[in-house]
C-alpha cells in the first residue's frame, strides 16, 4: 500500500494511514481509479470492503441539511427584506412568520399553479369567526420583483407590530388580513432560471408554441375587450376564456368562499400609479367619488415619508384601457374597495429596481395601503 | 411670485405656438383643449420630448427624466395630426434630483413616421460640470486598449457596476433616438435593460459602442430587443444606428443637425426664477 502511495500515479486520498500490518487503512478513491485499485488489491490477495458507497452524495445530503438548519436558525429576524429572494426563500419566510407569530399568523394554501407550485396565502387574525377581511396579493406579473419583496415586508411589519402599533392593532380586532405574498409562482421561478422579464403564467396553450396568459387580462370583467391581446405570444394574451388561469381561479374561489372580503388590493410595478375601477370601460364607476378621495388620501399618505408622487385615477384614464383585470372583477363582484397600486419607479430603473429600493417602497407604501384599510374598517 | 409667471406663461406660450400649427395650410384653428396634469396621454408626450433632448444633446452626464407635468394642452387640427403643448420639470436621470423645466410641442402627424418635436429647458445643472464628465468618460474610453464589455446592466437585482455606469448611460442617450423614432401617441417606450455592450476600438476621435437593449413598450407590455451602434463624440451630435428584432433593416440618425422633424434651442442655464 505505501508503495501505492510513494508512486503516485494514482490519487488515493489516506483517511487511515498504513501504520502498522495488524491495522485497517482507510481509503478514499477516485472514481476513475476505482477499477484499477480493486484489480490491485485483489490481486494481491488484500481484503478492502466498502465503508461508503459515493461519498458526493453524502455532501450534498449535508449540504442540503445545513442550509435547511441555516433557514429554520434564521428565522424571521434574520431574514433580509431588503433583498430579493428566490421562492423557496420566500416559502420558508412565510413559514417562519407562521411560527414566530403563531397566535395571529397562519399560513393556508388556495390550491396550486399550474406547474403545481402551491400558493400560500397568510391569515392575519386576532380571533372570532369569519370575520370581515380585507385582501392584498403582489407578483400577479412575475417580473414585477419590487411587488412580492414589498408583501413580505408587510407581512413582517402587521405581524410584528400588533400590539404595539395602534393602527394595526385596532385594525387586527376587528378585521381579518389575507395577504398572497407571490401569486404567480411559476412565472417568478421562471424569472430566476430563464428569464428576469417574463409576466405571464407559464401554461401551455393548445395550438401554440407560446407559453403563458397574462393573469391580469384572465379575469371575468369584460374578458375579451380592448386592451388584452388574442395572440398567445403576446405580453398581454388574455387566455382562452376568463379564469383559464388556475392562479387566478384559487383567488377567485378563495374570495367567493370566503364570503366576507370589504376590500381587494394588488401590487404592481412600476409608475407610482395608485388605480381603482375600471380599466375594462372608460366609464366612472358609481364610486367614483369615494374611491377617488380614498386614493388621493392614501397617495398623500404615501408621499409623506419619501416624497414619492403618485398619480391617482381610474385605470383607463390614467393608465390605459385594459380589461379582463382584478380590481374590475372584484368591484363588479361587490367589494367596493378594489385598488391597484404601481409601485416605484417611474422608468430609470422599471421592473430591475435596485434592491435598496426596496425597504423604503415598502414603508410608504404600507401608509397608503393602511390609510385605505382604515377607511374599510371605518365604513363597513 | 412663481404662480404668477406660469399664469402668464400658459396665453404666451399658445400665442407663440399658434403661427407654427397653422403653417400648415389654410385650416382654421381648432379650439385647444386643456388637459389634467394626470393625463397619461400628456406624461406620454412629455416622455417623447424628452427622448428626443436626450438624443440631441448627446451627453451621457447630461440625461434627464420627466418630473412632473404641469401643464397640457392638446390641439386637434383634422387631416393632420395632434398637437401637444407641454410644461413639465424634468429631473436628472442618475439622481432625480430637479434640474429644470421644459416647454415643449410634441407634434403626432398621420403621415409621417415620427413625432415632430419642439423643446426648450431652463437647466439648473452646473454645464461645466457635465462637460468634465462627458469628457472624463470619453478620455477613459479612448484610453482603453482592450474593449470595455458587460452584460446585464443593470442585473437582475438592479445593480449597475460603477465602472460600467458611464456606458449604460451612453446606450441610454443612444435609444433615446430609437424610442423618439418609434414612439406614436399610443406607443411608449423605456430602455429597461442593456443586455450587452461591447466596445468597438477605434482610430478617429470617437468613441464607439454595440448595445442589445431591450425596451418595454406600453401599453403592450412586449420588451422589444434592439441592437444599437453609438458612435460619440463630446459636443457632436450622436450617431446612432440600430435594429429591432421586429424590423426588417437598420435605422440610422441623420448626420448634422437634424431639424427636420424637431428643433431644441439647447438649454439655458438660468436658475428657475428668472424663468
Amino acid at each position: 500500500v505505501k508503495w501505492c502511495k510513494t508512486k503516485g500515479v494514482i490519487l488515493l486520498d489516506f483517511w487511515r494511514r498504513p501504520s502498522n500490518p495488524e491495522l485497517p487503512v482507510d481509503i478514499r478513491v477516485p472514481f476513475p481509479s476505482l477499477q484499477a485499485v480493486k484489480v490491485f488489491l485483489e490481486s494481491h490477495h488484500i481484503e478492502y470492503s466498502i465503508l461508503l458507497e459515493d461519498l458526493q452524495v453524502l455532501i450534498e445530503e449535508e449540504k442540503q441539511e445545513m442550509i435547511n438548519n441555516q433557514r429554520r436558525e434564521r428565522g424571521t429576524s434574520n431574514f433580509n427584506y431588503g433583498a430579493y429572494h428566490p421562492l423557496d426563500s420566500i416559502y420558508a419566510a412565510l413559514d417562519d412568520l407562521a411560527a414566530e407569530y403563531p397566535s395571529l399568523v397562519s399560513k393556508q394554501t388556495i390550491g396550486e399553479s399550474y406547474e403545481k407550485r402551491p400558493m400560500y396565502i397568510l391569515k392575519f387574525s386576532t380571533g372570532g369567526t369569519n370575520r370581515p377581511a380585507i385582501w392584498l396579493d403582489a407578483g400577479i406579473h412575475s417580473r414585477e420583483w419590487v411587488t412580492q419583496a414589498t408583501a413580505l415586508w408587510t407581512a413582517k411589519k402587521i405581524a410584528s407590530e400588533y400590539g404595539s402599533n395602534p393602527s394595526i392593532t385596532s385594525l387586527l380586532n376587528r378585521m381579518d388580513i389575507f395577504l398572497l405574498v407571490v401569486t404567480n409562482p411559476d412565472g417568478y421561478a421562471f424569472t430566476h432560471t430563464n428569464n428576469r422579464m417574463w409576466r405571464k403564467t407559464r401554461s401551455k396553450i393548445s395550438g401554440s408554441l407560446c407559453v403563458g396568459v397574462d393573469p391580469n387580462r384572465n379575469w371575468d370583467a369584460g374578458f375579451g375587450g380592448p386592451g388584452a391581446s388574442t395572440n398567445p405570444c403576446s405580453e398581454s394574451y388574455h387566455g382562452p376564456s376568463a379564469n383559464s388561469e388556475v392562479e387566478v381561479k384559487n383567488v377567485v374561489n378563495f374570495i367567493k368562499s370566503h364570503g366576507k372580503i370589504q376590500a381587494f388590493l394588488t401590487l404592481h410595478s412600476y409608475s407610482q400609479l395608485l388605480l381603482f375601477p375600471f380599466g375594462y370601460k372608460c366609464t366612472n364607476p358609481a364610486d367614483y367619488n369615494e374611491l377617488d378621495a380614498v386614493g388621493k388620501a392614501a397617495a398623500s399618505a404615501l408621499a409623506s415619508l419619501h416624497g414619492t408622487t403618485y398619480k391617482v385615477g381610474t385605470i383607463c384614464s390614467t393608465i390605459y384601457q385594459a380589461s379582463g383585470g382584478s380590481i374590475d372583477w372584484s368591484y363588479d363582484y361587490g367589494i367596493k374597495y378594489s385598488f391597484a397600486f404601481e409601485l416605484r419607479d417611474t422608468g430609470r430603473y422599471g421592473f430591475l429596481l435596485p434592491a435598496s429600493q426596496i425597504i423604503p417602497t415598502a414603508e410608504e407604501t404600507w401608509l397608503g395601503l393602511l390609510k385605505i384599510m382604515e377607511h374599510v374598517r371605518d365604513n363597513q | 411670485m412663481q404662480r404668477q409667471s406660469e399664469a402668464r406663461l400658459g396665453p404666451l406660450l399658445l400665442l407663440l405656438l399658434l403661427p407654427l400649427a397653422w403653417g400648415k395650410g389654410p385650416s382654421p384653428p381648432r379650439a385647444a383643449e386643456e388637459l389634467q396634469v394626470s393625463n397619461r396621454l400628456a406624461g406620454q408626450a412629455a416622455r417623447v420630448a424628452l427622448h428626443y433632448l436626450n438624443y440631441r444633446l448627446g451627453s451621457p452626464s447630461a440625461l434627464r427624466a420627466l418630473g412632473q407635468v404641469r401643464k397640457a394642452t392638446l390641439k386637434t387640427i383634422p387631416g393632420i395630426g395632434h398637437k401637444y403643448y407641454l410644461q413639465f420639470t424634468t429631473e436628472d436621470y442618475k439622481s432625480s434630483l430637479n434640474v429644470g423645466t421644459c416647454l415643449a410641442t410634441v407634434f403626432y402627424l398621420k403621415r409621417k413616421p415620427r413625432p415632430a418635436v419642439n423643446i426648450n429647458c431652463t437647466y439648473t445643472k452646473d454645464q461645466k460640470q457635465i462637460r468634465e464628465d462627458d469628457y472624463s468618460f470619453y478620455k477613459k474610453m479612448r484610453q482603453q486598449t482592450k474593449p470595455i464589455i458587460g452584460n446585464d446592466i443593470p442585473d437582475s437585482y438592479g445593480n449597475i457596476e460603477p465602472a460600467l455606469e458611464p456606458a449604460w448611460a451612453l446606450a441610454v442617450a443612444g435609444s433615446s433616438y430609437l424610442m423618439w423614432e418609434k414612439s406614436t401617441e399610443n406607443l411608449g417606450y423605456f430602455m429597461a435593460q442593456v443586455k450587452n455592450v461591447k466596445q468597438w476600438i477605434t482610430k478617429d476621435d470617437s468613441i464607439d459602442f454595440d448595445y442589445s437593449v431591450v425596451l418595454h413598450e406600453i401599453p403592450t407590455q412586449e420588451m422589444i430587443s434592439c441592437h444599437l451602434r453609438v458612435i460619440w463624440t463630446p459636443g457632436h451630435p450622436l450617431k446612432v444606428k440600430y435594429f429591432c428584432l421586429s424590423e426588417n433593416q437598420w435605422s440610422e440618425s441623420e448626420e448634422g443637425s437634424g431639424t427636420e422633424s424637431g428643433s431644441t434651442n439647447g438649454i439655458f442655464n438660468e436658475k428657475e426664477a428668472h424663468f
